[in-house]
This record gives C-alpha cells, sequence and structure tokens, in this order.
C-alpha cells in the first residue's frame, strides 16, 4: 500500500460518544486526492458517524478532522467544501428537480446565465435534462438518487461524502448505478467517500476501502490487498468468506502455531486417495455437503475436526462437472492448497 | 343485534351518519342561515322585539356607518397582530421541541405547552391584567414604561391566550420535516438563517397556516379580553354583543356578525390559495 | 349544472326557515304602534291567591336568592322553601337586558328588574300588574318608591320595590386633593386626571351626563336625564366623546371597578356604595364618595311576576317574603343597597347601615333619578314623543367609546 501524499481527508484520533456509546473510537485515516474510497462495515460500526463528523453534521468528542490540510474540525458544516449525498436522499420536495440542483449554487450566490447552464450540465451528467421541472415526489427511486448525485457534485466540492447511496435501491438498478458512480467519479476526478455495509459493493467500486467494526478501523488498504490478506479475523469474514483455522487446530493442520484464514476458492477438491502437489498441504476427509450454483459449485469437508468449505469453478466439461456434483454426503474426499494462500490472522 | 347490521352495510351507515349530518344541517348551517336572515329584519321600536321584514337597512348601516368601519378595522389589525405574535413566537419553540430537544423533554416541553388551556380563560385574562396594572410588574421590568391597559395589552393578551393553538400544529409541521434536509441544506452551503428561509419555512408553512386559522378566527371574535386588559377599547364582538344584549337590536347585531364571517372566511380562501390547506 | 342545483336547493331551505320563522312571530302579536298609552297590553291582575305551587323559577341579580351555597350564613331561600313549599330556582342574569331577554323565554315566574328593564317588560307584555292588597308588607315600603315611572303604568303598580342605590362619585383622596363637589371633576375638567378617569359601562351612564348637563347648561332645557330630544342627546354624547379621551377603563362588572382602584388603575369616577365599602374594608387604598351637587343617578330595583307565571301563587309569596323586614334587611346588606322595607333598618346586623346608605331618606332618595328606559315617548311624563329610545342610546354609547 502506497503512502497518500496530498491527502483530502485526514482523520486525527477521532472519537465520538453518544451518553456512553462509544460510536467511534480513535480512528486515523487518511485519504487522498482523487481517491475513491469506501467505509465498510456492519450496521453501528461507526462508519456513517466519522461521514457525518467529515460532512460537519457532527462534532468530535475528540481527534480531529482535516480538509486539504486546513483543520475544521470546529467549522460548521456549510462552510465545508464536501457535499453529501444522503441515504434517502433528502431532495427538497417544494422544490423542482432544477431547483434542488440550483439551491447550492444559489445559496452560493452563483447568478443567472451560470447557474442555468451548469444546473443543465449536471442534469446532463445523471442524465436527467428532461426532468427539471418534476418535483421529487413525482421520480422512480433511481431517479432520486441522480438528482442528490446532481445536487451535490453541481457545486463542485472537493470531496464527495456518499452515505449508502444505493441501499434503498433493487439489485439491477444499483449495479447498474454502481458503474454510472465509477464513470462520474472518474469524469469529475474529486473525492469520493462512500459508506456502504455491502462488501462487493466496497470490493467492486473502490479504489481503497477501511473496514469498521465496533467504532474502530480494522484494515485499510485497496480491494484486492484487503481481500487476499485479511489482517484480522473479523475482515477475513466480513469481507468475503473464509475458512478459519484456530489456534487449536494449526499446529496438527498447518504445522505451526498461529489463526489461519483460507478463502474457499483457494483450496483444491481431489480424489479421495490423490496427493498433493509439491508447495501444498493436503488433509482428508468426507463429504458433508455439496451445493450447486451455476459458475461453481461449493463443497463442505468435514476433516482434521474442522469444517472447510472449498469453491470449484465449474470450467469442466458438463459431464464431469455433473460427475463432481453427484458426490453424496460421507464420500471419502481429499482436499489441498498453496502453503502461500494460507493467511495468518491478527487476532 | 350486530349480526343485523353486517348483513345490512346501508342501515348501519345511515345510522352511523345521521347524527352528525343532523348536526351539520339543522345545527349549524340551520343557525347560520337564521343568522343571515335576521340581518333584514326591523325592530319594533317600543317593545324591542325583532320582527321580520326584508329591508337592508342594517347592511347599509354596517356598511357605512365610520363607528363600525373604525372597529371591524381595529379588529382586524389586532387579529394580524395576534397571529403574528403567535407565529413568530411558536416558531423557534416549536423548532426546539421538535428538532432539539431530547424526547423527554419533548415530551415536558409539550405539556407545558398545553397545560394553559385547562385553566380558565378568566383566570389567565385577570392575571394578564395584574401584569399589566400600573406599577404592576410590566411596569416595574421595563422601568415605567409599561403601555397599560389598551390595545397592546389586548393583543399581548390574546396572543398569550391562543399561542398552543400555534405551537400544536407548528410543532406537528416540524415533526415531519426529516432532519437530512436541514443537513442537506447547510451541507451544500446554506447558513442557518438560509435553511430557515429557503427550506424550513416553506415545508411547515401549511403548518403556520393551519395554526393561524385559529389564532386568526378566535382574536377575531373575541370579546371578554378587552373588557378586562383593554381599558375603553371595544372591539367588533364587543359591538355585535352590545346591539344584541345592551340594545336587543338582533337585526342589526346579525348584519354585523356577516363581518367576522366574512372576514374569517376571506382568511381562509387566502390560505387555499397558498396552497396551504392542501397537506393540513 | 350541479352547482346551480345545490344553490337554488339552499334558496328552497332558506326560503322555508323563514316562512316558519314569519308564521311562528306573527302569531304572538304585539303589532307595530308606537303610542305608549295605546301599547299597555292589557294583562290582568290576579285577585286572590291560591294555594302554593311546588315550585318557582326566578331571575335575579348575583346576590339577591341566596341560599347558603356562597356563604352558610346567608341564607333566605331555603326557610322561604320551608315555610311555603315552593321550590326555588334562581337563573342569575348580568344585566337588565339579559334579564329582559330571559324574561321572554316565558320560563319564569318573576324577576327583580332594575328600572332600566321594567318598563320595557311592562310594555313588552312579558310582566303582569301586581295587586298589593295580596302583598301584606307592601304597606311599610317607603313610600317614595311606590308609584313611579319605573315601577308603574297606567295607574297600577307593576311589581314590589326591592331597592335602591346611588351612582355616586367616587375619588381616591391621594389623588384627588381638592374634593370635587360637581361630576364635572370626571366631564368638562377630567383631563385633570387624564387616563385615571372611570365611567359606567352602558348606554344608561348617558343619563350622567345629561343630569350634568341639566344644571350646567340650562338653555338646553333638559327636565329629566331619560327624556332626551335628539339635540339634547347630542350634547351629552360630546359630553362623553370629551370624557372618553381621558376615561382609563369603563367598568360594569362591580368586583372589576375594585380592582381598578384599588391598583390604581381609577383614581375618579362614578360608583356603587357597595363598591366604596368593599375598598375601605380592603384598606389597600383611601377613597370617599360624594353625592355631587348637580344630584345623581341610581337605581331602584323590582320584583315583577310574569304576565304569564306558571306558579302565580309562589311568586307572590316571594314577593312578600324578599320584603319582609327581617329577609329585606339581609338582602340590603349582603349585597349593598337601601332596603326598600322601612322597617328593614331595624333589622340589619349593622345599626348604621341604614344611615350610611341613606335608606329613609326621603330627600336623598328624591335627589336620584332612578335608571329608566328611555323611549319616543319620552319617560317624564309630558306625553311627548320626541325623545330618543334606549336603541339610539346604545348606538351613540358605542360611538362614544369608537
Amino acid at each position: 500500500m502506497s503512502a497518500v501524499s496530498t491527502p483530502q481527508i485526514e482523520l486525527k484520533g477521532l472519537r465520538k460518544t453518544f451518553g456512553r456509546v462509544i460510536a467511534v473510537d480513535a480512528v486515523d485515516l487518511e485519504i487522498g486526492d482523487g481517491e475513491f474510497f469506501a467505509m465498510l462495515g456492519p450496521s453501528g460500526s461507526g462508519k456513517t458517524t466519522v461521514l457525518r463528523m467529515i460532512a460537519g453534521f457532527e462534532r468530535p468528542t475528540s481527534g480531529s478532522v482535516i480538509l486539504g490540510g486546513v483543520d475544521e474540525t470546529e467549522v460548521p458544516a456549510f462552510r465545508r467544501d464536501v457535499s453529501t449525498v444522503f441515504q434517502d436522499y433528502a431532495l427538497f420536495p417544494h422544490m423542482t428537480v432544477g431547483q434542488n440542483v440550483a439551491y447550492g449554487l444559489k445559496v452560493r450566490g452563483v447568478g443567472g446565465a451560470e447557474r442555468t447552464r451548469r444546473v443543465g450540465e449536471a442534469l446532463e451528467m445523471v442524465r436527467l435534462g428532461d426532468l427539471a421541472a418534476r418535483k421529487p415526489g413525482e421520480l422512480s427511486g433511481g431517479q432520486r438518487q441522480r438528482v442528490a448525485l446532481a445536487r451535490a457534485l453541481v457545486t463542485r466540492p472537493r470531496v464527495l461524502l456518499l452515505d449508502e447511496p444505493l441501499g434503498a435501491l433493487d439489485l439491477k438498478l444499483r449495479e447498474q448505478m454502481q458503474l454510472e458512480l465509477k464513470a462520474i467519479q472518474r469524469e469529475v476526478g474529486i473525492t469520493f467517500l462512500f459508506v456502504t455495509h455491502d462488501q462487493d459493493e466496497a470490493l467492486t467500486l473502490c479504489d481503497r476501502l477501511a473496514v469498521f467494526n465496533a467504532g474502530r478501523i480494522e484494515q485499510v488498504g485497496p480491494p484486492s490487498e484487503v481481500y487476499e490478506y485479511p489482517a484480522t479475523r473479523f475482515v477475513a469474514g466480513f469481507v468475503g468468506s473464509s475458512n478459519v483455522i484456530p489456534a487449536a487446530s494449526a499446529q496438527a493442520v498447518v504445522g505451526r502455531p498461529g489463526t489461519f484464514a483460507i478463502r474457499p476458492e483457494k483450496i483444491r477438491v481431489l480424489a479421495a486417495g490423490a496427493t498433493p502437489s509439491a508447495g501444498e498441504l493436503g488433509l482428508t476427509g468426507t463429504v458433508d455437503e455439496v451445493v450447486y450454483s451455476g459458475a461453481t459449485t461449493r463443497i463442505v469437508v468435514d476433516a482434521a475436526g474442522l469444517q472447510l468449505s472449498a469453491t470449484v469453478l465449474n470450467d469442466e466439461a458438463p459431464d464431469d462437472v455433473a460427475a463432481a456434483s453427484a458426490l453424496r454426503r460421507g464420500d471419502p474426499i481429499a482436499v489441498a492448497w498453496h502453503e502461500s494462500a494460507l493467511r495468518p490472522l491478527e487476532v | 343485534m350486530s349480526a343485523y347490521f353486517a348483513t345490512r352495510p346501508r342501515t348501519r351507515l345511515g345510522l352511523l351518519l345521521t347524527p352528525p349530518l343532523l348536526w351539520l344541517v339543522v345545527a349549524y348551517l340551520g343557525s347560520i342561515v337564521l343568522l343571515l336572515l335576521t340581518a333584514f329584519w326591523t325592530v319594533n321600536g317600543f317593545t324591542g322585539r325583532a320582527e321580520p321584514a326584508f329591508q337592508f337597512g342594517n347592511l347599509v348601516a354596517v356598511v357605512t356607518d365610520p363607528l363600525y368601519r373604525d372597529v371591524a378595522l381595529r379588529t382586524l389589525l389586532v387579529a394580524l397582530s395576534v397571529t403574528v405574535i403567535d407565529a413568530v413566537v411558536a416558531f423557534p419553540m416549536a423548532f426546539y421541541m421538535a428538532k432539539i430537544a431530547s424526547p423527554r423533554n419533548r415530551a415536558f416541553f409539550l405539556v407545558a405547552v398545553t397545560t394553559p388551556l385547562w385553566a380558565s380563560y378568566l383566570a389567565k385574562a385577570y392575571a394578564w391584567r395584574v401584569l399589566f396594572e400600573p406599577n404592576g410588574p410590566i411596569d416595574i421590568v421595563t422601568g415605567g414604561h409599561s403601555p397599560g391597559y389598551g390595545l397592546p395589552a389586548t393583543v399581548v393578551t390574546l396572543a398569550y391566550l391562543w399561542l398552543p393553538y400555534m405551537v400544536i400544529p407548528l410543532y406537528a409541521g416540524f415533526d415531519r420535516v426529516p432532519a437530512s434536509l436541514l443537513e442537506a441544506s447547510a451541507d451544500l452551503g446554506a447558513s442557518t438563517g438560509r435553511t430557515v428561509r429557503s427550506v424550513v419555512l416553506p415545508l411547515v408553512f401549511p403548518a403556520i397556516a393551519a395554526g393561524s386559522i385559529f389564532t386568526f378566527s378566535l382574536s377575531f371574535g373575541d370579546y371578554i379580553a378587552v373588557t378586562i386588559v383593554g381599558g375603553k377599547t371595544q372591539l367588533l364582538a364587543n359591538l355585535i354583543y352590545g346591539q344584541l344584549v345592551t340594545a336587543n337590536n338582533q337585526p342589526l347585531a346579525a348584519a354585523l356578525s356577516i363581518v367576522p364571517l366574512l372576514a374569517v372566511i376571506l382568511y381562509l380562501l387566502a390560505m387555499r390559495r397558498t396552497g396551504a390547506l392542501e397537506n393540513v | 349544472m350541479t352547482r346551480r342545483v345545490k344553490f337554488s336547493a339552499a334558496i328552497a331551505v332558506a326560503a322555508a326557515i323563514a316562512v316558519t320563522i314569519a308564521g311562528c312571530s306573527s302569531g304572538s302579536g304585539g303589532g307595530g304602534s308606537s303610542s305608549a298609552a295605546d301599547s299597555l297590553p292589557k294583562v290582568a291582575e290576579q285577585k286572590k291567591l291560591g294555594a302554593n305551587e311546588s315550585t318557582l323559577n326566578l331571575i335575579v341579580w348575583a346576590g339577591y336568592a341566596e341560599n347558603g351555597s356562597n356563604d352558610p350564613t346567608v341564607d333566605w331561600v331555603t326557610p322561604f322553601v320551608k315555610q311555603t313549599g315552593c321550590q326555588v330556582n334562581a337563573k342569575t342574569a348580568g344585566t337588565s337586558d339579559e334579564m329582559v331577554q330571559l324574561m321572554r323565554t316565558g320560563q319564569y315566574d318573576g324577576v327583580s328588574a332594575s328600572g332600566d328593564a321594567t318598563l320595557r317588560l311592562i310594555y313588552g307584555g312579558d310582566v303582569a300588574p301586581v295587586n298589593t292588597s295580596l302583598v301584606p308588607n307592601y304597606t311599610t315600603i317607603s313610600d317614595f318608591l311606590k308609584l313611579k315611572a319605573w315601577n308603574s303604568a297606567g295607574g297600577k303598580m307593576y311589581g314590589i320595590p326591592h331597592g335602591w342605590g346611588a351612582n355616586l362619585l367616587m375619588y381616591n383622596t391621594t389623588a384627588v386633593t381638592t374634593a370635587p363637589d360637581s361630576w364635572s371633576a370626571v366631564f368638562d375638567d377630567s383631563s385633570t386626571y387624564a387616563g385615571k378617569v372611570t365611567a359606567y359601562d352602558s348606554p344608561i351612564y348617558i343619563a350622567d351626563a345629561a343630569l350634568y348637563l341639566k344644571t350646567k347648561d340650562p338653555s338646553l332645557g333638559i327636565s329629566d336625564p331619560y327624556s332626551l330630544t335628539e339635540k339634547q342627546l347630542t350634547a351629552a354624547v360630546d359630553v362623553l366623546k370629551k370624557q372618553n379621551a381621558n376615561v382609563g377603563e369603563y367598568w360594569s362588572d362591580y368586583t372589576k371597578a375594585v380592582q381598578a382602584f384599588e391598583s390604581g388603575t381609577s383614581v375618579i369616577g362614578t360608583t356603587w356604595q357597595v363598591i366604596a365599602n368593599l375598598i375601605a374594608s380592603d384598606g389597600k387604598v383611601n377613597v370617599k364618595t360624594v353625592v355631587p351637587k348637580e344630584g345623581v343617578t341610581g337605581w331602584s330595583d323590582t320584583w315583577m311576576i310574569a304576565a304569564k307565571a306558571k306558579h302565580p301563587n309562589c311568586m307572590y309569596q316571594w314577593m312578600n317574603w324578599i320584603t319582609s323586614a327581617k329577609v329585606n334587611a339581609q338582602v340590603a346588606e349582603w349585597f349593598g343597597e337601601a332596603p326598600a322595607q322601612t322597617l328593614a333598618c331595624a333589622e340589619t346586623s349593622d345599626p348604621a347601615f341604614c344611615n350610611s346608605y341613606h335608606a329613609t331618606d326621603a330627600a336623598y332618595a328624591a335627589n336620584i333619578h332612578y335608571w329608566t328606559t328611555p323611549q319616543t315617548t319620552c319617560v317624564d311624563g309630558s306625553g311627548k314623543t320626541n325623545c330618543t329610545a334606549y336603541s339610539e342610546w346604545t348606538t351613540k354609547w358605542q360611538q362614544i367609546k369608537g
């Protein structure tokens, strides 16, 4: 992971408590210019609170928020050069789409022709040029989402904050919007900071991500790094799925002490009695469950007192795939993986 | 019994609707029609009894007599002032209650705002009489600049009396505005004042309108507060009361009562024009 | 289309109601004649007493029919019920005008009417003449209260006098250092106490200004303050309009008058003796009352019996009971007025009571111009018909207050 050269957002020892509840605890983070950054975590992990502190809606209990090199911890929301796309979009119901988008320019005193032009451009960018006269109540969920995006971007902020922006959309629309978001981010080139609980979305969209758990950051890095080298047991389980080899079994299975994770797709399924290749570790066991899901098949194996899940890509001839799927519970089987596929975890 | 009605939905509906319809038509519309009719009657100058007739003398008097015009304008001024004061005072109160106060404090404030409604009107009006008296509390606090009894005291007292009728709808109005809209406005660069003007005010305007209908019509019809704290001032309802009870001139009283009736109808129409009544 | 249908339906409903009302009220007669003599309705007086009915429905001034509920020691209704078997239902009215209205509902047997209500009731045919021979206590009623303009018509008593009082000039002795002896203190010279002058809030108060003008401007030719020509009324109204500039507030509720003087809101103005007594007993401010040299207006209450009383015998019993020496003394002391019954003065708990109220002082009483309802037929007995009626006074009163 590369050091961030010109951080747009810098969080130092950020902490936020609500009464006795610690929502955010000692968060340090740097996000660079033009990055598409995701904050990933389950609900209640503090990621939205961090976002709201960056936007200026919440005051940190301690720590500082540095935006573009300036400490803006005490600066009110309306003076910060960041824009937010809200989870519920927060469109002004009494204004038309055009007025909603123009609002930020209007309060900044951008007048007449320029305002009209920039509103038009922003609406074109989200492909809503012909709906400017509608009221938000007359739009579909996806359209509202785009209006919120246009409204947030039209003021050309240095940072765009997105709070679960796709959460309210159905799956198909969500996938489409993900691509659009990515395209728009490339087009405007500013920092996007994105809060989500959906790991697929985070992996698909962002350049880097931070995984939150219980108010703390567990790991920061590019998607491939976080996925391939999960630093903690929580990350290993939350980002993708992992087989965890606990300390008690480590000596027997891995041959050295520690806790390890291994991705299901890194486990090779062998016929019973076959031996692992050089550099591979192997185990024998029995089939517990076989789940066929089109492109892949998941085979759960009982071995050495563990349940290991292996994902097999169905890239063979159909007959062979059918044969593999014909495995029964209790059939003897062997599994193998490359030594390097094992990830030691900090617990 | 219930089985009987269950199989005869029309009978059930009829029984359900008859009492309110009777009330509406007979007691409510009927009394207004009667009122309008008596405005055309005359009074027997000797016995003082109202006698049916059809003449416009009463209505002409109401329109042309400078007394009625002056008092009607004064009453309008009072009703509008009370409404504006209540709106201005209730706005921050309701905002605080709905958007800032903790849920426990919110319940406390709601109770605090509505509790005066349980107290007697007269007790509250007389309390203000004491406040406004010479060398009374207001005199002391303002360093001897209390306005004393008169029109300002009347406006203040009425504004106090009807304030809950403005706070409650406004509170409900603020409650319906999502907090994220206020954050979105700030996020887009709007100062608090700008957010209030461009986002909050338009969104709670229907609630203000709903509350103002109460404060306006209650003030326009009030004649008790002004006799207690109004000094020598009289309002339209005092004239109506005087004509009805003192002069026993029911027809002129009826003609005079058309003025507040019209004022309230016009006010409702004005509110409807602004679109404020659509969401109420 | 539908709108038109609805509209004509509304017209039809309105017309139907109008016809019904017209039909109802044309039956109750009265006609529109304008001469007092012609229009004195013929209502017969009762010839003799029958057995008491079981109920009596009264309209009363507050304090006139106490049954112990306000003060356990103040109760003259319960002994009456015990003695006669007439169960008393008393409805308290706030003003003379309300009394007139209530009497016209026909649900009441009698009323304690003041002089500004009596004639309206008499000429409205709402009350009957009283056979005074059936009321033994009538003989000892003060003579100066008998057969007066406000309680009789056609030479007949229309009720039994109950009590009376004067509208006095009261002033705060701290604020008003030179004792006034003329009503000019609240009229032409009222600017001395600008904003602190009070006046009685009723059209009948115009008579106070007329009484003042009677002495001050004899060229107007006012003889009776309740019989004013258009010109005389205008002159009185002008006096009151000038006074209005200096009035702090008007009063009609006597507790408000007490409070206004005690708080300093008012320092001079017209009052009742009971108000002065209450202020004196509170001791917060010092006030004095005077009878100004122009004379005073006043009020005299009369128990009247409804023309169609359902319980006439009980009402006769009541009229006799309330004017009996002991009861009349009780009422007068409770309410603060001069008792009509001469024998009552021996029964008051305060021996000086009758003196302070000038109860038996015929000369004092003669100087009082008692409230009576102004009519187009002048109430001064002149028979002239160029006087102004009470309804006109009401309109003028509203204009005075502006």
